[in-house]
């Protein structure tokens, strides 16, 4: 292949400069003259029966315009992927503290907080269920309703199973000469976008449909819920994206009631409506990442081979499934990290409790499942007497060798590269021998120590074999000649639109800046599933790929006619067509030849993910069409006085392919350690009897600028053939290794375990928790007061 | 009440309630929608802005406290051309945005820190900024974007 003008160079983001100059709108700066305000009344108790809801008192305050409860929507507004457990607003049951039960849109923010509390409200709590182990005994109160969810698995709050099955690994583990038998947790994490969720809806004349500006993650998702919940034709629900502020995954499910509650009501009173949740209630009502707890056991023979695993994983989904099955599926599949195994079992049961409710979140399923398979397989090693890195090395999956889920796997398998290169970068061998492993009896207390630790990942990129997994981009050439792209995926800050813009310059030849990408909108962009799990590179960016090589193809068809040759006999410079008598013809020329001769500068390109396959009753077979890969090193500073710590170094290397877009790449893999980093260390959303204890950035921390350390970033950019000019995905990996890199940094430094999340200093100071159960500081749940 | 102020080089007279926060006013009564809210408390530094050159979080100060006083928002921080000015071009080289929420704040902290202290070491940039969170970048292309700006600025006083 020729030399690359745009793929892998230093590219400018194509929004950007509207977003250091202030001028990008995010769905909050968008103001109508007319505009209501509206406000979801939300529920105090984490579980209860509604026994009425009476809106017709705030209806009669001056200035409230409409009120509405889940009657206002077709089958009560109910729901859900892949369960459809919702409602748009809560029917029947509350199942959170912070369930919405009816809302409001009014003149004025006075009008609309004197509505809220004048709306008569009568439930009868239940008894809730806050753990997950407890939720699955049959004694336990029931959170979900029969028959809607789990029909087939009539046990408790069970909400699904999965499992992974490889040979059979008990008779191993009793046979292995050095075994590992420990349990890890993982807490409930806030996504923490700094933009709040908010929707403006904006209703037709006639009230016969409604454009929604909304900050989802997946507007054709918002279309097809508002679709079946309004009872409208399909083409007369709009949803446009706007700048969106954030997501990681967790603008989804929550932004779709509230697309339809703004929908509803500007249907309602033929006026826009607005809805941007403060802090607070974004934080009181938003799913959040799963907590998780893993009870895993290991055995290598002593050569430090590993042979056996076997992990039975609890995920807490909470009030409702969202997308927690699907979480917990992918929990399943890399529940042994990228290993090697003679034999395996993985079990992960999901149960439903009364704590808020889980859903996406960057890596989900596999971020969890990482801090403790990573955690084992590093304890196994010192119990070995191996270097860390080194029986990673040893153990881990290459080229051709079977995955713990019995996909064999092909040349794209960069883990042994990363493992070195991030030996090399972090200087590991020279520092690790400087550092004696800490005993934790013989550390003495106040001393600061020092520690090193590493963690690998492997991650299934997009859907894998959960879902139809497509994607679909358009490109057209318009009067000016200037060129417009959409596709069907979102670019909430990842930098896809950037991605998606280099791809089709470098396979048109043409300058980027020529290019503009729209941004989803359903009326011109073809649905293309979720923007979720790493998905938008290599399958948005081959459906742009296939697009842009369509018009190409019509391009050099203008061209051969214009100088009257084969189309092979072309060459391109730069921008231009050059004849085989060395005629050079700008882009400009061609366009216009092409016009001249009828032909229609558009296409459309789709891009089908390889098959893929899985057998949810025998726990095998190809889940993923391929696999990301890559390893972190983790350096700390431990105050054994007080037991802080500091990360003082990181290092990383990622096999991503062929790197399309270096700054975002970059971008990306800081972005996804510095999340790992708070998750680690800081990031705390406790459930006391289901009411959260963290409301807003002054209780729930996350990483600062002065939290994180200069990070060292490599790519090991094997080509992936089927990704766009070699690509694989970045979106979550960064994130995915970095807890358990650190948590085995501070083993390394002070000799103890922390095999809970987070870090936090009692935990690393003392090996357990200080702050008592059942705390009577109950969320902030006044949310009616606390907007202005 | 009226309140006058400077915003931006040009004055300012707005007819406002008392009780409203200042960005409330450039928000709600002004239109500049650039300065953002994410926390409401001073937690976030997403709604900084500068009052008589120093970075504040206008989420906490009350409007008509800016009576007299210079107010700088992003739309005001612009190069000789009117476009970005050096540090928002280094912001967009260095791969500084990402979703892009923080960086009204993120560019002003950063303009204020350049005023102060020309020289600044990174360990400084990273302390000037520890008010201003960001979510998407881990902070490190926002740290090399303003050293690479103070850099060009010694370079051509």
């Amino acid at each position: 292949m020729t030399e690359k003008q745009f793929v892998g160079r230093p590219a400018t983001r194509v929004d950007a400069l509207e977003k250091v100059l202030g001028t990008a709108r995010y769905v909050d700066d968008y103001h109508l003259p007319g505009t209501l305000v509206a406000r979801a009344l939300r529920s105090t108790l984490p579980h209860a029966r509604i026994i009425s809801i009476d809106v017709t008192p705030a209806l009669k305050i001056p200035g409230v315009r409409a009120a509405i409860t889940s009657e206002a929507f077709v089958n009560h507004g109910r729901f859900g992927y892949p369960v459809q457990d919702m409602f748009m607003l809560a029917h029947e049951r509350v199942r959170y503290a912070g369930d919405a039960l009816a809302a409001i849109a009014a003149d004025t923010e006075e009008a609309l907080r004197s509505g809220l509390q004048a709306i008569h409200l009568e439930l009868e709590e239940l008894p809730g269920v806050f753990d997950p182990q407890a939720a699955l005994s049959p004694q336990a109160p029931l959170v979900g309703e029969r028959p809607w969810d789990s029909p087939d698995l009539p046990r408790g709050n069970l909400l699904n199973r999965y499992v992974v099955r490889k040979g059979e690994p008990e008779g191993i583990l009793a046979g292995c000469e050095v075994r590992l038998d420990e349990e890890y947790s993982t807490m409930h994490q806030e996504h923490a976008y700094l933009e709040t969720e908010g929707a403006l809806a904006v209703p037709w004349p006639g009230k016969n449909g409604v454009t929604v500006y909304a900050n989802c993650q997946s507007p054709f998702l918002a279309r097809g819920n508002l679709v079946q919940t309004l009872g409208l034709l399909q083409e007369n629900v709009r949803v446009i994206q706007p700048v969106v502020g954030g997501a990681f995954g967790g603008k989804d499910d929550l932004m779709y009631q509230t697309t339809g509650q703004v929908a509803k009501l500007a249907l309602l009173t033929g006026l826009p409506v607005k809805m941007t949740f403060s802090r607070e209630e974004s934080i009181i009502a938003s799913y959040k990442r799963d907590a998780m707890q893993m009870h895993i056991q290991l055995g290598s023979s002593p050569d430090g081979t590993l042979r056996a695993g076997q992990i039975h994983a609890v995920v807490d989904s909470g009030a409702y499934a969202a997308i927690t099955p699907f979480t917990a599926w992918r929990s399943s599949i890399h529940a042994m990290g990228p290993y090697r195994y003679e034999a395996c079992h993985v079990d992960v049961d999901v149960a439903y409790t009364n704590n808020g409710y889980s859903g996406a979140f960057r890596g989900f399923g596999n971020t969890e499942v990482c801090a403790g398979i990573e955690q084992a397989v590093d304890e196994l090693a010192y119990r070995l007497g191996k270097d860390p890195l080194e029986f990673r090395l040893h153990n881990c999956l290459r080229p051709g060798d079977t995955t713990p889920h019995g996909q064999v796997l092909g040349e794209d398998v960069a883990l042994a590269e990363c493992l070195e290169q991030v030996r090399k970068i972090s200087d590991w061998e020279r520092k690790r021998s400087a550092i004696q492993s800490a005993q934790l009896q013989a550390v003495i207390p106040g001393e600061i120590r020092r520690g090193l630790g590493v963690a690998a990942v492997f991650h299934g990129m997009s859907l894998g074999a959960e879902g139809a997994d497509f994607a679909v981009s358009t490109l057209a050439i318009n009067p000016d000649d200037s060129l417009t792209l959409t596709s069907g995926l979102t670019d909430y800050g990842t930098g896809s639109r950037t991605v998606f813009t280099l791809i089709a310059a470098e396979t048109l030849g043409i300058r980027p800046d020529r290019i503009n990408m729209l941004r989803p909108d359903t009326d011109t962009a073809f649905d293309s599933g979720p923007t979720v799990a790493s998905r938008s590179t290599v399958m948005g960016g081959n459906a742009t790929r296939i697009a842009a090589m369509r018009l190409d193809s019509l391009l050099m068809q203008a061209a051969a006619d214009l100088f009257d040759c084969q189309m092979v006999q072309i060459i391109r410079h730069g921008e231009n067509f050059v004849s085989p008598d060395e005629e050079t013809v700008p882009f400009e020329q061609v366009v216009q030849h092409a016009r001249s001769m009828g032909l229609t500068l558009s296409a459309q390109g789709r891009w089908d993910a390889p098959e893929n396959y899985w057998s949810f009753e025998k726990g095998q077979g190809k889940p993923y069409f391929a696999y990301h890969f890559g390893a972190q090193v983790a350096e700390v500073q431990v105050d054994t006085g007080t037991g802080k710590v500091e990360v003082t170094g990181f290092w990383a290397a990622h096999d991503t392919g062929t790197v399309i877009f270096p700054q975002g790449a970059l971008g990306q893999l800081y972005g996804g350690i510095t999340q790992g980093l708070g998750y680690a260390l800081m990031e705390r959303v406790d459930y006391d009897q289901g009411y959260i204890q963290a409301t807003n950035f002054d209780e729930y921390l996350i990483p600062t600028s002065l939290d994180v350390p200069e990070i060292v970033g490599v790519f090991v950019e094997k080509p992936f053939t089927p990704g766009p000019f070699g690509a694989k995905n970045i979106g979550e990996p960064g994130m995915i290794p970095t807890a358990p890199a650190i948590l085995n940094a501070i083993f390394h430094a002070t000799g103890r375990r922390i095999r809970n999340l987070p870090a936090n200093l009692e935990r690393v100071l003392l090996g357990h928790d200080l702050r008592k159960e059942g705390s009577n500081m109950a969320c902030k749940l006044g949310l009616q007061s606390t907007g202005d | 009440m009226k309140i006058e102020f400077t915003l931006n080089g040009s004055l300012a007279i707005v007819e406002a309630p008392a009780r409203i926060s200042l960005l409330t006013l450039l928000r709600e009564y002004l239109d500049l929608t650039g300065t953002k809210e994410g926390c409401g408390i001073g937690e976030c530094g997403a709604c900084t802005v500068l009052l008589d050159d120093r970075p504040v979080n206008s989420c906490l100060i009350l409007a008509p406290q800016v009576g007299g006083r210079r107010v700088t928002t992003i739309e005001g921080v612009r190069g000789p051309d009117g476009g970005p000015n050096d540090l928002q071009r280094a912001f967009i080289d260095y791969g500084a945005v990402q979703c892009g929420f923080c960086i009204p704040g993120m560019v002003l902290s950063g303009e204020a820190l350049l005023a102060a202290n020309p020289r600044p070491n990174r360990k400084e940039i990273r302390t000037a900024i520890a008010g201003n969170l960001c979510r998407c970048t881990g902070y490190q292309q926002i740290v090399d974007a303003i050293q690479a700006t103070a850099l060009r600025r010694r370079e051509k006083p």
